[in-house]
């Protein structure tokens, strides 16, 4: 410890520990909420481009728009176009969380898609002619199953919600990337300060990466 | 229609009145008209197209019958006659009910992967029926004793061997205590030497007096175990009548060619 | 919210009105766009092949790339690249080194791409069975005849899909160039709006601007993996 803060950048950090902490909440935050909102959105979509008819095309629509875009565009769009012509989001958090939600909620409404259209039609046959529901066959039958086999694909957005999460502090929201980018200016020491972050960032994803990886494997196994 | 005389007293479960059944221009039933009496066990054969699969699928209305009418313990299936005479389709609702008194068992077993053995036996009973845990559960470990799976009861269906996997699929058919049970080809999709013990949970099934139409082509076991057998030809009934009947001395030059194709 | 949609739609003639700044900034997307899968997939050939070797030393070496840069947000890695390699190199040489923005954008951005590549081009490559290559040896094959005729030619049929893909995200991908001051279409359009104050049109008509680029991207990429995928099963 004491030759990390004998160095210029390692006290920059270290003096600045309450931001950089401030800043992991903040980025905490936008993945959590960025990947739940994401999931709700993208069941909701999924679900009405196969079951409900008349939304068809709307729904295709917003799921190819959401994914055809770049996360920088949508940034942008909901931060300065949505609050003027919507009044929501209020602040740039929500902007952030809500970027984040749309881009990853079409790649999301593809995979409960395929996850569900590969489900043998003869565990839902079952489920019918024991008298359930088609809600109770949806929440019971398929998408536990759609979830499962496609647990890593799941996974995989979740990883690309968190490393897309470091974007939003382009429109001015202060996550970790912010402050690592701000202290890396204010005592021009980028070598040092966005190393770390950098580090710490793929320690992060990584370890998460791994453990998915091994708990969707464990999942898997069930089935063969 | 050919029945034997001492059913006559027994109530009709399952009666079926000149069922119609097209795929676009395919005609796969033409006029099914069957009672099945509480207590039968009934057997469907004929060669394959003949119909027999989807005569059981229109019984448990997996698919919906082009004309004609099924009622379950006298209660229709699939449509409802207004006091006007006027006939209409019946809503989901009432169809699921009248489904929960239909067990049916499918070739490929059909247990959902991602529940253990018990928790596939448990789940309509709990979640349909909406009978209290502890008594499902202390039915549901009975049932399972009844099939000699007690031991995987904690088993995912991907462990189990298929001889395992349809007795279990036969458990949870039994679990919502049906009025009568369908089997579709229940041992087709099952290696030879696990046939057996699948073929044994049905044998004691028919000896406690469960009502039972199996599409089967196990013609030992047809013989053995059934009541009447029902032979079907390009979607009508051919043949109808007690085994012995059917089976040794069928009358039509069609189905003597059947069964010899069969048992040769 | 009628009338706003109204001036939202007069305002694309923005786009035309600032062309001499919008052209060029989409031109810039695609330049990097065709820089980085050109080097992204030499890393990525080079990377898998190291990844394969039975030395795992080596192997060690290629799974430590593809780990840090599959992991890595490729925004940190660009913002790395901008600030870290001149600094070093100009403390080392005690003299003042830079480098242009677009070189640092396509160095970053093809490391990081040219790890996705590497894992793509391994798993297509794992995707033959080892009995397959055994009975092309067998035959009396050699390696590289065995790798023309019999992995290559499967393995591109399982990593089409994937490829084409990663190629729409680095298409993507490109627009973060704007944010280490390479003149790209978004660089653009903030330059733009702060001048006119127009963010509504400007804003909206890039987003359907991409939108129109990816989703044309997409079907052909489909188009083109589609018979490839189809001769498989």
């Amino acid at each position: 410890m004491t030759s990390f803060l004998e160095t210029a950048w390692g006290r920059a950090m270290w003096n600045a520990r309450d931001h950089l902490l401030d800043g992991l909440t903040i980025t905490l935050q936008v993945t959590a909420l960025g990947f739940i909102g994401a999931v709700l959105i993208g069941l909701a979509l999924c679900l009405i481009t196969m079951y409900i008819k008349p939304l068809y095309w709307p729904a295709r629509f917003l799921v190819n728009f959401f994914r055809a875009t770049p996360i920088i565009c949508q940034l942008m769009w909901v931060n300065y176009v949505w609050p003027p012509l919507f009044g929501w989001p209020t602040s740039l958090f929500q902007a952030g969380c809500v970027a984040l939600a749309l881009q990853s909620a079409g790649y999301l409404a593809e995979t409960f898609r395929a996850g569900i259209e590969g489900i043998n039609r003869g565990h839902i046959e079952a489920g019918r002619s024991l008298g359930m529901p088609a809600h109770l066959v949806m929440r019971r039958i398929i998408l536990p199953q759609a979830f499962h086999m496609m647990a890593p694909a799941i996974m995989n957005q979740f990883m690309v919600v968190i490393r897309s999460s470091t974007l939003v502090s382009i429109i001015g929201v202060a996550d970790l990337m912010h402050w690592g980018h701000h202290l890396s200016a204010e005592w021009f020491e980028p070598i040092g300060i966005m190393s770390t972050i950098a580090v710490f960032y793929i320690v992060v994803i990584g370890t998460l990466s791994s453990l998915f990886k091994w708990y969707s494997e464990r999942l898997r196994n069930r089935y063969v | 229609m050919v029945t034997s005389t001492n059913t006559s007293d027994r109530n009709v479960v399952v009666k079926v009145v000149d069922l119609h059944k097209t795929f676009g221009t395919l005609e796969v039933l033409r006029g099914i008209s069957l009672d099945v009496h509480e207590g039968d066990v009934l057997t469907l054969l004929g060669a394959s197209g003949s119909g027999k699969t989807t005569l059981l699928r229109c019984i448990n209305h997996l698919e919906q019958p082009t004309s004609g009418e099924t009622f379950i313990d006298g209660r229709p299936l699939g449509f409802q006659i207004h006091a006007s005479g006027r006939r209409t389709n019946a809503s989901q609702t009432s169809i699921n009910a009248l489904r929960m008194e239909i067990g049916m068992v499918f070739q490929q077993f059909n247990l959902w992967p991602h529940m253990t053995a018990f928790e596939n036996i448990i789940e309509a009973p709990l979640r349909v029926k909406k009978l209290p845990r502890s008594e499902v559960e202390s039915f549901a470990t009975e049932l399972l004793k009844r099939v000699e799976l007690l031991d995987k009861k904690d088993e995912y269906p991907a462990r189990l061997s298929g001889g395992q996997q349809q007795r279990v699929a036969i458990a949870r058919a039994l679990a919502m205590q049906p009025r009568v049970m369908l089997f579709d080809e229940p041992t087709s999709s099952l290696d030879p030497e696990l046939i057996g013990e699948v073929l044994g949970v049905m044998r004691s099934l028919a000896k406690e007096g469960t009502t039972m139409i199996v599409v089967t082509h196990e013609i030992g076991f047809a013989r053995e175990v059934s009541d009447r057998v029902v032979l079907l030809h390009n979607g009508m009934i051919e043949e109808d009548g007690p085994p012995e009947e059917v089976i040794d001395n069928p009358k039509s030059s069609r189905s003597k060619q059947f069964f010899s194709s069969i048992l040769h | 919210m009628i009338e706003q949609l109204a001036s939202i739609v007069s305002g694309f003639s923005l786009f035309w009105e600032y062309k001499a700044v919008m052209l060029p900034g989409l031109w810039y997307n695609f330049l990097v766009f065709f820089l980085v899968v050109v080097f992204g997939v030499i890393l990525g050939l080079i990377f898998s092949t190291i990844r394969l070797n039975t030395n795992i030393a080596i192997r060690a070496i290629a799974a430590f790339y593809i780990g840090l840069f599959r992991n890595a947000p490729e925004y940190i890695t660009l913002v790395w690249f901008l600030y870290v390699p001149a600094l070093v190199l100009s403390k080392l040489l005690e003299s003042n080194v830079t480098f242009e923005p677009l070189v640092v954008a396509v160095m970053a951005l093809s490391l990081s791409a040219g790890a996705f590549y590497a894992e793509i081009f391994r798993a297509g490559i794992l995707s033959v069975p080892k009995g397959q290559i055994e009975a092309a040896r067998a035959t009396g094959m050699s390696r590289t005849l065995t790798l023309r005729r019999i992995i290559l030619p499967q393995a591109m049929r399982q990593m089409l899909p994937e490829f084409f893909n990663e190629c729409v995200s680095v298409f993507k991908g490109t627009t973060l160039v704007s944010l280490v001051m390479v003149p790209d279409l978004v660089y653009g359009v903030n330059l733009v709006s702060s001048y006119t104050g127009q963010a509504l049109p400007l804003y909206t008509g890039i987003a359907l601007i991409y939108f129109f680029i990816v989703f044309t991207m997409t079907s052909i990429a489909e188009k083109l993996s589609n018979p490839w995928r189809d001769k498989t099963r």
